[in-house]
């Protein structure tokens, strides 16, 4: 047998640019000033992160209201360790949050040190990166709320 | 078996430009769309399907915006394809928009190509390189400047063939509101005098890059005949491909065109294109690429193709086959909707709605979509009358 046939790297990268058009670049806008907004449908539901066209009806969405800063883990995985790629270093909690005022859940980290500490039905509450400039990486992720 | 008649009930397109920052793509498609229902008299529920096109996905960056866009679409529910035949991808789009129609699976099917080539860059993903060939970053002109030569030397055509081509497509976009350049005080002379970009192409002889995409409502002979307005019907359908390199393959005019448009002639019934033909919408990215097409696709015979041009044949002022009277790819290039807004400037042409770049009295009217290293095809003849 000969040797192996030979590999070669291939890298492809270019830095694409996206237009956020008026819904998601406010959702956007508002992550930069510190707020969370999602888009009210017509029946009085509100989506958060919000959606241009109504997932149902197709109709344009276009009021934008803003919602809670804390809401409740529906569902929830824990990551250990994180991959190279994570935008967290140290294990967390990955969990769909249902923010108050908002009828359907985001996508988000909790920010505990254990799996013990997460539980479905928790309360969390948004803790914010320092630098903010219209990004999902604004919102730094989430840690359990206060107990009064 | 029989093909059920097809009709175009509607066509909607955006205004060409180089950046919609406004919108984000599913904003652009939206409003395409809603402009092409509005013409059909229509709305989203009596859509039965959504079949989209758009270039390859590095273009964009977006893998499968077929998901994404479905909601912008009014697509749930429903199916929703997407076509990929590159270039062309806008023809072959709507004609398997038209094959669900003329299959009997749909009555009324939504079709749309777009592209935002502001968010990317063509170019570069035209380029991308291979670890085992010489990476030379030409992009599709790089590609097709060979090709343009070799036509120029065996068919003999003085050398301004070209730029009289992209000066007679600027003037014709000048009369289409949709079109990215309007360039008003543009003179023959500036055209010839434009630097190389790829010898032998100017400057001033390729496509720019736009945003924008382009729709189309088909349907079935019911809908076409419940229309309120004018309809174009659908009297030819066909695609081609073909490798682009093998030994004596013939770049300048594949096999692959000449079959595909041989077989679109004889489902219309067309024996003499140029004498039946009244308008033509070719996909033109080069300005060579219209005397070379005129051959391949039988307007001319072979090496006349560009004596039609030096004629002014081709011109919506006297010509006997205007070809490309919206200004055509070379006025702008949503690259994704580029070859749907060939087949729905043909069928506006044929519906008497095409306004100011209208050839009076169109009747049969060709839509025509190339792309890879032109061996992707798509035609159609349109028609005024029921075929």
């Amino acid at each position: 047998m000969g040797e192996a046939p030979l590999r070669a790297d291939l890298i492809l990268e270019y830095p694409f640019t996206r237009t956020t058009g008026p819904v998601i670049g406010a959702f956007l806008t508002g992550l930069r000033e510190g707020v969370l907004t999602g888009v009210r449908r017509p029946d009085g539901t509100v989506m958060v992160p919000p959606a241009e066209y109504d997932p149902v009806t197709s109709e344009p969405l276009t009021e934008i209201v803003e919602v809670g800063q804390a809401g409740e883990v529906v569902s929830w995985t824990w990551v250990d360790p994180p991959r190279p790629q994570s935008p967290w270093d140290e294990p967390h909690g990955l969990a769909l949050i249902l923010l108050d005022g908002a009828d359907t859940p985001m996508l988000h980290a909790v920010l505990v040190d254990s799996p013990d500490e997460l539980v479905t039905g928790m309360r969390v509450l948004a803790v914010w990166s320092r630098e903010r400039e219209g990004h999902i990486a604004d919102l730094s992720g989430f840690s359990p709320e206060e107990v009064a | 078996m029989a093909k059920q008649r097809t009709a175009v009930l509607g066509v909607g397109q955006t205004k060409y430009q180089s950046t919609r920052g406004d919108v984000s793509m599913a904003g652009l498609v939206r409003e395409a769309a809603l402009r092409a229902l509005v013409d059909a008299g229509l709305e989203w529920s009596d859509m039965d399907a959504v079949v989209i096109g758009k270039a390859p996905d590095f273009f964009e960056g977006v893998m499968m915006p077929e998901l994404y866009l479905a909601d912008a679409l009014g697509c749930v529910g429903k199916p929703i394809l997407r076509v990929h035949t590159a270039g062309s991808v806008g023809g072959s789009t709507a004609l398997v928009a038209a094959s669900l129609v003329q299959g009997g699976i749909h009555r009324r099917v939504l079709t749309i190509g777009f592209e935002k080539q502001s968010e990317s860059n063509a170019t570069w993903a035209l380029s991308l390189p291979q670890p085992f060939s010489v990476s030379i970053n030409a992009g599709a002109g790089g590609y097709f400047s060979p090709i343009i030569r070799h036509y120029m030397e065996r068919s003999g055509a003085p050398d301004l063939i070209g730029c009289m081509v992209a000066f007679k497509d600027r003037q014709h976009a000048l009369r289409n509101p949709y079109a990215h350049l309007h360039q008003h005080d543009l003179t023959f002379d500036q055209v010839v005098e434009a630097p190389m970009l790829w010898d032998p192409i100017r400057y001033s002889e390729t496509c720019p890059s736009s945003d924008g995409a382009c729709a189309m409502v088909l349907g079935d002979e019911a809908a076409g005949d419940a229309a309120a307005g004018p309809v174009a019907w659908v009297h030819g359908t066909a695609m081609r491909s073909e490798a682009n390199n093998f030994p004596g393959r013939d770049e300048v005019d594949p096999q692959a065109s000449r079959d595909c448009a041989a077989d679109v002639f004889r489902q219309a019934g067309i024996s003499d294109p140029r004498s039946e033909i009244d308008v033509a919408e070719m996909y033109v990215p080069f300005s060579w690429y219209e005397p070379m097409w005129l051959e391949s696709i039988g307007f001319a015979e072979r090496d006349a193709g560009w004596r039609m041009v030096e004629e002014g044949a081709t011109h919506l002022d006297g010509g006997d086959l205007p070809v490309n009277c919206s200004g055509g790819v070379l006025s702008s290039n949503p690259i994704g909707a580029s070859g749907m807004i060939r087949f729905a400037e043909a069928a506006l042409q044929v519906r008497g709605m095409a306004g100011d770049h209208q050839v009076e009295g169109a009747r049969r009217a060709f839509g025509h979509a190339y792309g890879g290293g032109a061996q992707y095809f798509a035609m159609w003849v349109v028609g005024a009358d029921r075929p």
